[in-house]
């Protein structure tokens, strides 16, 4: 098991000064090769824990390997800041200097030797189609920009184990997406990729496993199918055309009589059922109705999301409480709107 | 340990690309520095007829106080550039790189070391060109620069264990002001003969005094060895004590 896991957590507590306690006690493992996300709220932990695992905070107790690397012992820190890359949350960037300057002096601090450093900054100004621009000042570039000479920054010694923090968070869709793209590139290159987020959809589509963390706590743990799975069942909304009395007592009576429905209510909508697999029930459940002479207007599938995961684990919806912009807004509300209500 | 020196390098040109690359962070200090050297020079240019100047030429004298306010004051401005760079997160990307911690502060050190010798050495060309003779010659200027060098450094360090302590960009700032009072309870205007009460006292008591006395000797009347060794003994220690201070307070915030 040590052999599979590149980053180890046990028991990980930190508590800053004046008694405030971020972390209350964590464990897990990522193994190698593997994307994994830390998935929760301003405050949870997430940004802590990352900066724990690459040496800019010291942990209060617990085990922390990374890389094979224990970090209690001191010659550790050194090992491990060479073999990962960190990718911060829109910060860390020399405003003043050209995208191509800040490249290379990431090279020189990685001891790549003045030439392999120049070539190296060409080759990541490539890889994240910054070539255009490499001469202009950091400082002047897009939030979409930023993040991604910031990427090509952590990736200048080829790291194994690359952390980001909320990588996106505050990016136009496009942006995003473009982000993502180099994220799954890496991760099929072989790179152990962690990630933290407050985003579901960004969760969902690019982790293998999660970690759900809240309150300084790791409250559910497993692949996004998973944790959806362990939700339960699927939803089927169906609104009946020229509704008239008793209808939906009479359509309510014949879905329950089905044996892969659980469960059925009547909201002002219509009808709410929950089933199995709703993919292949909604068909069935449609032919039903019609069959029975019940005119159906609309309906449509709902699955679990990561928002009920994360609503059933802490009792709460995931909130945006961070100023980070509208197009953050904007995406967090895209991402809830498609969720599943209850 | 070889690397610290490399890294050193690095970080040093990098900081000095970012203390250039705002012309006016380079001009400010200067333009003051020109702005007082010929105000104060035409204000108090007859007061020489009091005596005790050492010299005829009130320029002359003031050359000594120009070179140490610009240093003193610079001390700010490298406290500024380390937590303009801890609050963009720089600072963490220089910790997270595989180097010697050290390096990041010899090479902010250095850049203050680098601004202190620029800005003295304009304010000398400035001096000669209205006139100003140094009687202990290039030898002397050389000497002086130095000095400026140490002294620069002294509070630099007090500029970066501000940074360090506050992390707050306007305190670091306004820390300057702190630095007025060792910068006018001096000989600055006046030579000792010429003080008295609470005033002398004070200006006794600040060790800028002797730092500037040392410059001020150096231009006026030659290589009075006594008051030079007194500046400099007093400068060296001042760095000691604020290099091992600096250092620990960095190491503690880091390590």
């Amino acid at each position: 098991m040590a052999q599979d896991n590149i980053i180890q957590v046990e028991n990980l507590v930190k508590i800053y000064p004046g008694d405030v306690k971020a972390l209350s006690g964590i464990d897990f493992n990522v193994g190698r090769g593997e994307f994994f996300g830390f998935l929760g709220p301003n405050g949870a932990g997430k940004s802590t824990t990352i900066k724990i695992l690459s040496t800019l905070l010291k942990k209060t107790s617990g085990r922390v390997s990374v890389a094979g690397f224990d970090l209690e012992e001191s010659s550790s820190s050194m090992k491990v800041r060479r073999t990962i890359g960190f990718a911060m949350q829109e910060v860390g960037l020399d405003d003043l200097s050209s995208g191509r300057d800040f490249l290379v002096m990431q090279g020189l601090l990685y001891k790549l030797g003045r030439r392999e450093a120049s070539k190296r900054a060409e080759e990541l100004l490539e890889l994240v189609g910054l070539t255009d621009v490499a001469g202009r000042k950091v400082g002047t570039y897009s939030g979409g920009m930023r993040r991604r000479i910031d990427l090509a920054g952590a990736l200048v010694h080829r790291p194994e184990v690359l952390f980001l923090d909320e990588p996106t968070t505050g990016l136009d869709p496009q942006s995003r997406l473009a982000i993502w793209d180099h994220l799954n590139e890496l991760h099929s290159q072989g790179t152990t990729i962690l990630l933290t987020t407050q985003m579901m959809d960004e969760a969902d589509q690019l982790c293998q496993r999660l970690a759900i963390i809240d309150n300084g706590l790791i409250v559910a743990e497993g692949s996004p199918e998973t944790l959806k799975d362990e939700m339960g069942d699927d939803v089927v909304r169906i609104s009946l055309g020229s509704p008239s009395d008793g209808i939906h007592e009479k359509a309510q009576s014949l879905v329950n009589a089905q044996s892969y429905v659980t469960g059925s209510a009547v909201d002002e909508e219509g009808l709410v059922i929950d089933v199995r697999d709703g993919d292949a029930s909604a068909p069935a459940l449609l032919k039903l109705l019609i069959e029975n002479e019940i005119e159906v207007a609309r309906w449509a599938v709902s699955r679990p999301t990561l928002d009920d995961v994360f609503l059933k684990h802490t009792g709460r919806t995931i909130r945006a409480d961070s100023a980070d912009g509208d197009a953050y807004d904007q995406t967090f509300r895209q991402s809830m709107g498609v969720g599943r209500q209850r | 340990m070889g690397g610290i020196i490399s890294e050193t390098f690095f970080i040093y040109r990098r900081n000095l690309k970012t203390w250039i690359g705002v012309p006016a962070n380079v001009i400010a200090p200067l333009f003051i520095s020109a702005l007082l050297f010929i105000l104060f020079g035409s204000m108090f240019e007859r007061t020489i007829s009091l005596g005790g100047f050492g010299t005829e030429d009130y320029k002359a004298f003031l050359v000594a106080w120009i070179i140490v306010q610009v240093v003193v004051f610079s001390g700010t401005d490298s406290g500024f550039a380390l937590l303009m760079d801890i609050m963009s997160g720089y600072f963490d990307k220089l910790l997270l790189a595989p180097i010697n911690r050290f390096s990041i502060l010899f090479g902010t050190l250095m850049v203050s070391g680098t601004r202190a010798l620029l800005q003295s050495l304009v304010i000398v060309g400035l001096a000669l060109a209205v006139g100003v003779r140094f009687e202990t010659g290039v030898l002397g200027i050389l000497a002086m620069l130095a000095l400026a060098v140490v002294f620069g450094l002294v509070w630099s360090c007090m500029g970066i264990m501000i940074a360090l302590k506050t992390r707050n960009a306007q305190v670091t700032q306004t820390a300057g002001l702190l630095f007025f009072p060792f910068i006018f309870l001096t000989t600055a205007f006046m030579p000792e003969d010429q003080l008295s009460g609470w005033f002398k006292v004070a200006v006794k008591i600040n060790p800028v005094t002797y730092v500037m006395e040392a410059m001020r000797v150096m231009t006026l009347d030659g290589w009075d060895w006594p008051t030079i060794l007194t500046g400099v003994w007093v400068a060296g220690v001042m760095l000691a004590v604020l290099l091992a201070a600096t250092t620990w307070m960095y190491r503690r915030q880091t390590a």
